[in-house]
Parts: structure tokens; C-alpha cells; sequence
């Protein structure tokens, strides 16, 4: 990763200008076109330090890595049965939801939970949904984000063809 | 007797007769069927007659139920994420019938309101060419055409992005049929014949969806 800085208001600027692009022109589809952005960062950055498909060591993990490079400052995981109550704390993408909604438009995408989704499908082999993203209310000068993910219990499986 | 219809009633006839086709007999489309729904499709317009479209036939039945599980699949991650964030719920909510609504409930979370194609003797896959400026447009002309041409030949089917519409079931729908990266998949159609006649899904009044020179305007006066 390069180590030189670059304004954070001109890189948020930019993705919430593409992001806005796309879902003026895809529409709520937008969301299912964006599942794997992040990709190359998890296999950079998360996947080698990866280790089990455990939900707490997933999250820990891609927090470490996040939090290393400066990009959030904690994310909070509760499991309840099929689903993962996610919370990220200081994401420095959090302009970019917060222009999404001013611009009327629902939140779509979300790296933190895009590498979360991404580990537990190269670990577990379990298909993982991002239902929701939600802005919660600033909490002690503390931004926070929600976000709903569901785990499926396993891929479908695709019968080999004959030869 | 044959019915007899001028060209302008016959198209609108056949418009109109269209519909979403989920259920197949075993009984298989004919070659010179598949024909007439393919050249139908070749001719759709095109802008700067970029032609994008490619097509894939599928009548294997492993390929075609393993198209079904990329498209069950995907429907169910996208129908339980809704179904657990309560906007399914708030779809439905005037559907007051609770067994009618948890069989649909059930149907979309399910997977199986996508699954379905692979239960028809044909799949069509469609794909286009990314390095052209109209491709959605044109493949989704083209994709019309093959459905009025299957209502005409007296087939059903039914047009299904679900296998595709999320990038991560694309990939493996690309890998499986072996779709280079200068293409995507756009949709697939099963086709095949219909099990039983169908009755016309509901479309919004025309009064509701015409303007007259400028968006709000009317075109249409509204029914008394």
C-alpha cells in the first residue's frame, strides 16, 4: 500500500460522486453490483492474517486491518441465530452515507461489511447477504454505522456436468 | 377457420397474450421453434448496429439445474434479506389472506420463485458484449423479441435476471459456461410449453403514465 497521503474529503468525494452515478443509473439494483468491492483489499490485507471462519475472529481480523490503515476505529458483532448485527465506529467513509441520505438515496454499499461477508464465504463456503446499512445518531462525537448481514447455511451446490 | 387479423391487431394480440411463464411440460421446443425465437431476437435494434447480443442454448438438464441453483440461490439471499428487515412485510401488507401470505413468504425466500428454470426444456441464455455503448438496451430489445416470437409460436417463458443480477452469482454463471470478460450475462429465458393458461398480471392505468410535453401533465384525462 502506498504510504502517501491523500485528502480524505477529495477520496469520499469521489466515491460518493461514482456511488451516485450508479445508482442513478442501476437504481436499487446498484446494491447487488457492489457486493464484492473490497475484494482486492481482503486478499491483500485480510485474507493472509485470516485464519478460521469463526465470527469473532472474522471481525477482529478485518477490524485489525481497518483500523491499521486508519480507516475505522472499532466494529462491534452480535450474533443472533442466522443473523450478524453489525456496528462500525469511525469509519472514514461515513461522508459518503451521510451524503447518500441527504441525497435521498439509501446507503448501498459498505466495505467493513463487504470484507466481513467475503471472509465468511471464503472460510465457511456460506453464502452472506448485506440486508441493511443504517446511519446511527453520533454517540459521544463517535459516528456509527448498523448494518444487518444474514448467513445462509451453505452455497448451492452446481452437480458437475458430463463430460 | 382460422382467425384473421390485420398485422397491427395481430401484434398487439400477441402483446397482450404474453405472459410470465413458471411451469413446463416435459415436452421439448422444437428446432425450428428455437429458430424463429433466435432470428427474432437478431433482429431487435441496435444502436450503431453494435449487435451485442450472444446467445447460449442450455437443454442439458445438469447445466439447466445448475443455472437454477445460481438463480435460487440469489433470489433467496435477496428475498430473506428483505423478508428479515421487514420490507417483504411491508410489501404485502394488503394482502390479508395469512396462509397466502406466508406461501409467498416461503416462495421468495425460498429461491424457488427463481428456481423454476431449470424446469424448462430450453434455457436461453443471453450475454452482451461490454465494449459498446447500448448494450442493456439492445440485449434487452432483443430479449423482447424472442418473447413475443415464443407467445406467437404458442410457448411460454419467462425472462429471469436472478442468476446474474448479483455480481458474485454472475461470476459463477460466467465461469460454468465458460463467458469470456469482454461479455457479461445479461438474463436468461426458460422457455418451454406452459402447463396451463394464465391470466394477464395488472398494469397501471394509461392515464397514470402518459405526460403531455412536460412531465406532470397529463395526456390523458383522468377517468371520471
Amino acid at each position: 500500500m502506498t504510504t502517501q497521503n491523500i485528502s480524505l474529503d477529495y477520496v469520499n468525494n469521489l466515491v460518493f460522486e461514482l456511488e451516485k452515478a450508479f445508482w442513478d443509473e442501476r437504481g436499487k439494483g446498484a446494491r447487488f453490483r457492489v457486493t464484492t468491492v473490497g475484494r482486492q483489499y481482503f486478499r491483500d490485507r485480510v485474507l493472509p492474517v485470516l485464519h478460521t471462519g469463526d465470527v469473532d475472529h472474522v471481525v477482529k481480523t478485518v477490524q485489525y486491518a481497518l483500523q491499521c490503515d486508519g480507516l475505522l476505529t472499532q466494529i462491534d458483532c452480535v450474533e443472533d441465530g442466522r443473523l450478524l448485527r453489525i456496528k462500525v465506529l469511525g469509519c472514514a467513509h461515513r461522508p459518503v452515507e451521510e451524503r447518500m441520505v441527504a441525497s435521498g438515496v439509501p446507503p448501498f454499499t459498505c466495505l467493513p461489511a463487504n470484507l466481513i461477508a467475503l471472509a465468511l464465504e471464503e472460510k465457511l463456503d456460506r453464502p452472506v447477504e448485506l440486508a441493511e446499512i443504517k446511519l446511527e445518531p453520533t454517540d459521544g462525537g463517535e459516528t456509527g454505522c448498523g448494518m444487518l448481514l444474514v448467513r445462509f447455511d451453505k452455497r448451492p451446490e452446481l452437480v458437475p456436468t458430463k463430460a | 377457420m382460422p382467425e384473421t387479423y390485420t398485422v397491427a391487431d395481430a401484434t398487439l394480440k400477441v402483446i397482450l397474450d404474453r405472459r410470465s411463464i413458471r411451469e413446463f411440460t416435459p415436452e421439448p421446443v422444437s428446432k425450428e421453434d428455437l429458430d424463429k425465437i433466435l432470428e427474432a431476437g437478431r433482429q431487435a435494434p441496435s444502436g450503431e448496429n453494435a449487435q451485442p447480443w450472444r446467445f447460449i442454448i442450455l437443454k442439458d438438464e445438469t447445466r439447466r439445474k445448475q443455472v437454477a441453483a445460481i438463480a435460487g440461490g440469489g433470489s433467496s439471499r435477496r428475498f430473506t434479506a428483505e423478508f428479515v428487515t421487514k420490507q417483504m412485510q411491508d410489501r404485502f401488507v394488503n394482502l390479508a389472506d395469512e396462509a397466502k401470505k406466508r406461501a409467498a413468504f416461503e416462495k421468495l425466500t425460498s429461491g424457488q420463485v427463481s428456481a423454476f428454470v431449470g424446469d424448462a426444456p430450453v434455457i436461453i441464455v443471453v450475454c452482451g458484449k461490454k465494449d459498446v455503448w447500448d448494450m442493456p438496451y439492445d440485449t434487452s430489445a432483443a430479449i423482447e423479441n424472442m418473447l413475443l416470437m415464443i407467445t406467437a409460436l404458442d410457448l411460454g417463458a419467462c425472462w429471469v435476471i436472478a442468476p446474474c443480477i448479483d455480481i458474485r452469482d454472475e461470476e459463477r454463471l460466467n465461469q460454468m459456461l465458460g463467458i469470456p470478460p469482454e461479455y457479461k450475462c445479461v438474463s436468461v429465458l426458460s422457455v418451454g410449453h406452459p402447463t396451463r393458461p394464465h391470466r394477464p398480471r395488472p398494469r397501471l392505468p394509461i392515464n397514470q403514465l402518459v405526460f403531455d410535453e412536460r412531465w406532470g401533465t397529463p395526456y390523458y384525462e383522468a377517468e371520471k
